[in-house]
């Protein structure tokens, strides 16, 4: 059984998983995802959908010449069953994969050191033109809104007792 | 009330659905670029022999864009058309195919060939 790679985004198909369309010259396009399939229907190309695999590589977001890639192949060619060569396989894509990881992120870092010079230049525009319309004022400080100061009302004036007071919004009791 | 919907949304794209069914399908990008423009394809597929199933008997073809036209004056404001150039646009660069697909993956392709039977 092989582990197929879906035509648009490039992900692993694998067995009993998603669906494949075969084109009259027998080629084979095998999609992940009804998304993928759909988007091969709009007849879209994935170098210019910028979630695909293939576009991430044409673009340069990726590492596309190393010779960790090179190992993963497809092959027409039976290989006879040894034990001794599995398990040095096994063991042997493990080192690779480690190795694989740190050169990705090298590359990754390489590729974030000049966006942010970029990034860092356009804030700094912003921030520049930000301040210099006259249109934006200083926020007012939050200690002068706080001065509020409570009047003292006579205790003596809400009694109960003392009906009104000569007010006129209460009612004669006779 | 006053508009609910953005303008210019529509691309006078119509019939996205019946467009996309299996039996509408044409030749692809890669298809063409790799067969068809081939000098020797196309000179056959440019004096195909008469079929009556085919527009205008499949005497005016535009290789590019995979289309018979009934005649050759459609066919010649066809060449004129933006369609075509969008068509010859899309043909300069290299389409892209499974085998790129792969590559993309990290999946190269092995070019050996078994140098023998295995006993």
């Amino acid at each position: 059984m092989r582990i197929e790679k879906c035509y648009f985004c490039s992900t692993n198909v694998y067995p009993g998983h998603g669906s494949a369309f075969v084109r009259n010259d027998a080629k084979v396009f095998r999609f992940c995802t009804s998304k993928c399939h759909k988007n091969f229907r709009m007849k879209r190309n994935p170098r210019k959908v910028r979630w695909t695999k293939a576009f991430r590589k044409s673009a340069g977001k990726e590492m596309t010449i190393d010779s960790t890639i090179d190992f993963e192949k497809r092959r027409n060619v039976p290989v006879r069953y040894d034990r001794e060569l599995m398990a040095k396989t096994i063991e042997g894509m493990k080192r690779i994969g480690e190795i694989k990881q740190r050169r990705e992120h090298v590359f990754w870092k390489h590729r974030m050191a000049s966006s942010k010079e970029k990034q860092k230049a356009h804030r700094k525009k912003r921030i520049e033109a930000v301040k210099s319309s006259a249109l934006v004022q200083p926020m007012a400080s939050p200690e002068s809104s706080k001065i509020r100061e409570k009047i003292k009302v006579p205790a003596k004036n809400r009694s109960a007792l003392i009906s009104g007071e000569g007010r006129s919004m209460t009612m004669d009791v006779d | 009330m006053g508009r609910l919907r953005r303008s210019r949304t529509h691309h006078a794209r119509r019939d996205v659905h019946r467009g996309s069914r299996t039996r509408v399908r044409t030749r692809d990008l890669d298809q063409i670029q790799l067969i068809d423009l081939d000098p020797k394809n196309r000179a056959a597929l440019e004096a195909q022999p008469l079929d009556f199933e085919a527009p205008g008997l499949a005497q005016h073809y535009c290789v590019e864009c995979a289309k018979h036209y009934e005649t050759d004056v459609a066919l010649r404001s066809h060449w004129r058309s933006k369609v075509h150039r969008r068509r010859m646009k899309d043909l300069k660069v290299p389409a892209y195919t499974i085998e790129e697909s792969e590559r993309a993956a990290g999946l190269g392709r092995d070019t050996r060939r078994a140098v023998a039977p295995i006993a």
